[in-house]
């Protein structure tokens, strides 16, 4: 929350004023159809009037905004996060425990009560306070009604936060289509107010539930505390409860609260996804480059969407990273571009290759080494007359075979037979349950962080293609090698992900998001790969690639590439 | 004068035309010649007849009469029309007094029930007049086949980088031919309903969109998969409510976005297919969105509605520029280089052309200009040409321009040049089928290297590969 980038924070402040004015809105609706009055309607404007107007609406409006800043506070803390990092069932068990969930369910709480009571003050019921003068006796009696929608109030909140936030986790939506903001909203509207309706059926028929069964007990406790009778028949009785049709009064300020916070949730989700433009080289702001090289955050999310934005349709920012920088003639922008986005791939890469490996370390250099070996001995190293010691085969061979050596020594061993020992205990099955590593918790977390990959890789890709018209200088396709080798790479890791045989059983999908990120994954890095050799098919034998490369990319020159 | 006063005459009447090779109009006998001694830019194309290949009947309501009636009982009558059509047909089944002859009272409840249920529909299509028709009906009033109900051919579409050509039968089959192997995919799916069009992803070599009734199926059909008949596990759907039967589907150049529209729905779907969701794009007036067609660099999209009414989305910000067409709604469209649109409205024998002449005047002004005046003319030889336009097509170079015809049975070729902002057309030349050969739908080859490769399905399930080459050292 510290380390929150500006942007972050001046969209969140943007959205909480777009949410207090549609609330606003909503409250106003609210009022007008509450005190519709179809033969006096000049009366009917005029108290609706009176009533917008008045210090209740005002009240109601300054907690509005607060409530609203709070919501802000928490979305702001879950936006970017996408799934808690946590593969074990006893883990997850207890996160949902952890201080900032505790924190947030109490607040969660206090602003169903407070929506609550807010909505019913506006329709202009007794429900807002717990005491009414008795009819019968002399003294205090309580108004079980009110005090049956303040807790509901407060469970509806808790019901929430927990359904949202603890138990199903958002990952951040960016849409693929980016409409203006009031036209976003509208086609939203009418989603919105009929999942509000029907989502709130279930929370309030389980809350019926328990009042009915343990409804006394709170009663008692607010009654011995405020020392009040209870005159009406009590609501903890399945016929009283439905001839109140207090019920019916639950479900309608339930289905409002739930509007307005899926209204809140739009709104957020509308305003921090709105594409972003970063410029390509700046002193004073964020430059494209730099917000790319802040990768999960959600800096790096609109950089790499604006990356692909800018590659498809803004000739203008593309030229730019194709000219020379003044004094030197480097290409600046575009090797500081490229290595970012090399950068977000090959991690990207390497943390598949880890998961395909089960989990066994992977070489980092692996590929670059390999090739290192096998080609500079006999390609580049003896060219010139000059002989470089430094590069000589025989001292590569040496220094991989330091590297190599194993030091067996006794904590090692040790170390490996504790590890072995903690690996078959977690095999037992009461064990296994709460300790085990769950199927596909690992491959899923690193699929929804995959989306800038997407965004990165279809970028690249269509800022590569473009280069073949666009770029004057030739500054590009200096680097078409090393972006296809770190695109194939992608692909092939990514292919082994969809092999029945060749994945370990715990790493298969069964979440259906996370399998159509893996598919949208897949499809466009193909995508990518083919937009590259399509658009350099009749010069690609003349791009320097390795042979593995060469012959990965034979089917997609073929157009035989699933 | 007439436009189509430049053409080359007609082949005579046991002959027919080729291929157009540097200017030189190739005819020859409808039976025994061959293209191959005139060109070799088509030896490897696929061999494509329809009507061959079609064996099953399709089981649409037209042919339900091919078959022997059987006495059903009245609950089953009602049910099976409730289960197919929906309540409203069965309601009507059940008031029918000539299928319901035993039970007066049933008939004149569902007799009532079916005068209420009237009456609602009635207000809706009131308020909404184009949902007046339902299902296959839109397809066919709103689809550029030619009688699309009953041609051999439905729709075509090639692939945008290799030869490789997808056909909707008849019978709602998609079938894919592809020059290299000799084999044929059939994609076929209980889903797979009156296919309105079909559209290749680019920048992929398998994936191909079908918009059927239900909705949109994208199929994934491996290359190099030996199966004819992929099971429909490859097949995604994709549909949502309302919006049903889709009438056009389209990929947007760069492979990442595709439209679906459907005559009956004022929102135009835009889906990110591997997700699987959909942003719909809607602004008031002008009825259902019929097509959609993506400019060449992806930053625009035609969108037609059913009304006289026509978009220009832009594609950056999703916002439209919104046209008239005069008379009626615009029929068919494409996109030529820079940004170039020509279109034609139904039942206008006209090509207009929607230029930005933003630079010449400095203002970002666009206007629609008639460019092409295809008024209906009888020709030398007796056949009768030109007439309200019924489907377009330009090639990927746009340097020629097919025109399909209501009332007349050829096909008219005709160059087009653009130089200095100006759109010269020019003729080319004719296409006429085969004896009593009517052509019902077409569309130009996408990586045709010799010039421009037209394909057309005739209506006896020829289809046909005409090539025009030209060398530019000519």
């Amino acid at each position: 929350m510290e380390a929150k980038s500006e942007i972050f924070s001046q969209r969140l402040i943007v959205a909480v004023l777009w949410n207090i004015g549609l609330q606003t809105l909503l409250a106003i609706l609210l009022i007008s159809i509450i005190q519709v009055d179809l033969i006096h309607p000049i009366s009917w404007i005029t108290a609706a009037f009176s009533e917008i107007f008045g210090w209740k609406m005002g009240l109601n409006i300054v907690l509005l905004g607060l409530v609203s800043f709070f919501q802000a506070y928490i979305y702001g803390n879950y936006f970017m996060i996408p799934l808690p990092k946590y593969f074990t069932r006893f883990s997850i068990f207890l996160n949902i425990f952890s201080l900032q969930n505790v924190t947030f369910s109490i607040l969660y709480a206090l602003s169903g009560y407070f929506t609550m009571s807010l909505y019913s003050s506006l329709a202009k019921n007794n429900f807002n306070t717990l005491k009414k003068k008795c009819d019968y006796y002399d003294g205090q009696c309580l108004i079980e009604q009110s005090l049956f929608l303040q807790f509901g109030g407060m469970w509806i909140g808790l019901y929430y936060f927990l359904n949202s936030h603890v138990f199903r986790p958002t990952i951040p939506l960016f849409s693929h289509v980016y409409q203006d903001k009031l036209q976003q909203i509208k086609l939203a509207i009418s989603n919105i107010l009929s999942t509000g309706f029907k989502n709130s059926a279930m929370p309030v028929a389980y809350y019926c539930i328990f009042y009915i069964l343990w409804g006394n007990k709170p009663r008692a406790v607010v009654s011995d505390v405020y020392s009040l009778y209870l005159e009406d028949p009590p609501l903890d009785n399945i016929l009283n409860l439905c001839r109140s049709g207090i019920w019916i009064g639950l479900w309608f300020y339930t289905s409002l609260f739930f509007v307005s916070v899926y209204t809140m949730k739009t709104v957020f989700n509308i305003v921090l996804t709105e594409p972003m433009k970063f410029p390509i080289e700046s002193d004073i702001s964020l430059t494209l480059h730099n917000a790319l090289a802040q990768k999960s955050q959600f800096n790096g999310y609109l950089a790499a969407q604006d990356l692909r934005i800018m590659s498809m349709s803004d000739s203008a920012r593309r030229l730019q990273i194709f000219t020379l920088s003044l004094p030197g003639g480097h290409p600046r922008n575009w090797s500081n571009l490229l290595e970012k986005c090399l950068d977000i791939i090959k991690d990207f890469t390497k943390e598949i290759e880890y998961l395909n490996g089960d989990g066994k370390p992977v070489d980092i250099d692996t590929t670059g080494q390999r090739n290192f070996m096998s080609f500079s001995p006999k390609s580049t190293l003896y060219t010139n007359n000059l002989r470089n010691m430094a590069q000589s085969p025989q001292l590569l061979e040496l220094k991989d075979h330091n590297k190599n050596m194993v030091d067996n020594t006794f904590a090692t061993t040790v170390k490996e037979e504790c590890s072995t020992m903690l690996h078959k205990l977690c095999q037992k099955p009461g064990i296994n349950y709460f300790f085990g590593e769950l199927t596909d918790t690992k491959l899923k977390y690193l699929l929804t962080q995959s989306q800038p990959v997407m965004w990165t890789c279809e970028g690249l890709a269509f800022v590569v293609a473009a280069s073949l018209r666009e770029d004057k200088y030739g500054v590009v396709q200096n680097d078409l090698p090393k972006i296809m080798t770190n695109l194939i790479n992608l692909k092939q890791n990514l292919d082994k992900l969809t092999k029945p045989g060749l994945i370990p059983r715990k790493h298969v999908l069964s979440d259906a998001i996370a399998i159509k990120l893996r598919n949208a994954l897949i499809s466009t890095v193909k995508r990518c790969i083919y937009k590259i050799v399509l658009t350099f098919s009749k010069y690609i034998h003349e791009i320097p690639l390795d042979p593995d490369i060469q012959i990965a990319i034979q089917p997609f020159l073929l157009c035989k590439e699933a | 004068m007439s436009t189509f006063h430049g053409f080359p005459e007609l082949p005579g009447p046991n002959d027919t035309a080729f291929c157009k090779i540097n200017e030189v109009y190739c005819c020859g006998n409808a039976r025994y010649g061959n293209i191959t001694t005139f060109t070799n830019s088509t030896k490897s194309h696929p061999v494509i007849n329809v009507s061959r290949d079609v064996h099953h009947h399709r089981t649409t309501d037209e042919n339900i009469s091919m078959y022997i009636e059987v006495e059903d009982n009245l609950l089953k009558k009602i049910t099976s029309v409730l289960y197919k059509q929906g309540i409203l047909e069965a309601l009507s089944v059940a008031a029918d007094p000539n299928v319901n002859k035993d039970n007066p009272i049933i008939a004149l409840t569902a007799s009532y029930v079916l005068k209420v249920a009237n009456i609602f529909t009635a207000f809706r299509y009131f308020l909404q007049p184009h949902l007046k028709d339902i299902g296959p009906k839109i397809v066919s009033n709103y689809s550029r086949a030619r009688n699309w109900g009953n041609a051999p051919v439905k729709c075509m579409a090639w692939h945008p980088h290799t030869t490789k050509i997808a056909v909707a039968t008849s019978d709602d089959n998609v079938r894919i031919y592809c020059s290299e192997v000799a084999f044929v995919s059939t994609l076929k799916c209980k889903a797979q309903g009156h296919v309105s069009s079909l559209s290749w992803r680019p920048f992929s070599a398998s994936e191909i969109a079908v918009g059927c009734e239900q909705g949109i199926l994208i199929w994934t059909v491996d290359p190099n998969s030996m199966f004819t008949k992929p099971s429909s596990s490859n097949a995604v759907l994709l549909k949502r409510s309302g919006h049903s039967p889709v009438t056009d589907v389209s990929w947007s150049p760069n492979g990442d976005l595709l439209i679906s529209c459907c005559g009956a729905d004022t929102s135009m779907l835009i889906w990110d297919v591997a997700m699987e969701t959909a942003v719909p794009l809607r602004r008031v007036a002008g009825g259902g969105i019929v097509f959609a067609r993506w400019s060449f660099d992806a930053s625009k999209v035609f969108a037609a509605t059913s009304s006289i009414i026509f978009r220009i989305w832009d594609t950056k910000c999703w916002k439209p520029e919104r046209w008239c067409a005069q008379g009626c709604r615009v029929v068919t469209a494409c996109w030529g280089p820079k940004d170039l649109l020509l279109f034609a409205a139904k039942g206008e024998p006209m090509v207009y052309a929607l230029t930005n002449t933003g630079l010449m005047s400095g203002t970002q002004t666009s206007k629609a200009v008639p460019v092409l005046d295809v008024t209906k003319v009888e020709l030398p030889s007796g056949d009768l040409v030109g007439g309200p336009i019924l489907d377009m097509c330009w090639d990927p170079t746009g340097k020629y321009l097919a025109l399909m015809f209501e009332e007349s049975h050829l096909i008219a070729v005709f160059c087009t040049t653009h130089l200095m902002l100006q759109l010269k057309i020019t003729p080319c030349c004719f296409v006429c089928g085969i004896e009593n050969e009517i052509p019902t739908t077409m569309a130009f080859q996408q990586n045709f290297n010799d010039g421009a490769c037209l394909t057309i399905a005739w209506t006896s399930g020829r289809v046909q590969h005409f090539p025009i080459v030209y060398a530019d050292k000519f």
